[in-house]
């Protein structure tokens, strides 16, 4: 696992690809991007990996009503988080042009599991490997640990859609 | 070495998974994407199915062929004797 302390995109470098902003940007940090099998086109079946990091903390606002007086994080926010992480991957490795045309959303959850609740004041470090990546869509999968131990795990499917001019 | 017949038997099964459809249902008339209601996302999941089962590495440009049992066949078919 990479080191916490050493990081590649903080908050501010993650704001320059993805769209998400407050209240919904899960990620506060990535850790790593392997980008080696790239190929010229973008395309790959494998080998893309990226570390990110999610600090839970109270003070967000799923916490209000998920629970009251028992704030657990809900399962749909790690996935949320773990999509993100994705789109960082895939919108890092394409130009930034193409980047503003299209948005990655996601088209399928597949064999996903909660293995272990993610409480506030838990470090939430997502893994995502990409199984196999086309022009406009991607297949990946990933796990969500925390202290080692894994909190998550599954796969997603991404697709793009053309925004409105 | 996998004869024809049981090709196309492990990618009826292969097929009538994904798209969540009846096995009978996957013959070699239906269309993936018209009768079989095999979206993008789904013909993605087979893409990277057929990757995986055959050991194969499909181009993106084949990727509108995998639309009739048949035509999904011959691609197998086509990428197995290529790598043999």
């Amino acid at each position: 696992m990479p080191d916490k302390n050493s990081f590649m995109l903080e908050a501010k470098d993650i704001e320059k690809i993805l769209p998400h902003r407050y209240p919904f940007l899960l990620i506060d940090k990535i850790l790593s991007i392997e980008n080696s099998a790239s190929a010229k086109d973008g395309s790959s079946s494998g080998g893309k990996k990226i570390v990110a990091l999610k600090n839970v903390t109270m003070n967000e606002a799923q916490f209000l009503g998920h629970f009251p007086g028992n704030p657990i994080m809900p399962g749909v926010l790690i996935v949320e988080a773990m999509a993100q992480a994705a789109a960082v991957l895939f919108l890092e490795a394409i130009d930034s042009n193409l980047r503003s045309q299209y948005t990655f959303v996601l088209g399928a959850i597949k064999d996903f599991r909660f293995l272990s609740p993610v409480y506030p004041g838990d470090q939430l470090i997502i893994e995502i490997e990409v199984l196999k990546l086309i022009k406009q869509s991607g297949i990946v999968k990933g796990s969500a640990l925390v202290s080692g131990k894994k909190a998550a795990e599954g796969q997603l499917f991404f697709g793009t859609i053309k925004k409105d001019e | 070495m996998l004869t024809e017949l049981s090709i196309e038997n492990e990618l009826k099964s292969l097929i009538s998974e994904i798209a969540e459809v009846e096995l009978n249902k996957v013959n070699c008339d239906a269309s993936l994407t018209k009768d079989l209601g095999v979206d993008s996302m789904r013909a993605l999941e087979l893409l990277a199915a057929l990757e995986k089962k055959y050991k194969i590495e499909i181009a993106e440009e084949d990727l509108p062929k995998l639309d009739k049992l048949g035509t999904v066949v011959e691609l197998v078919k086509k990428y197995l004797a290529e790598k043999s």
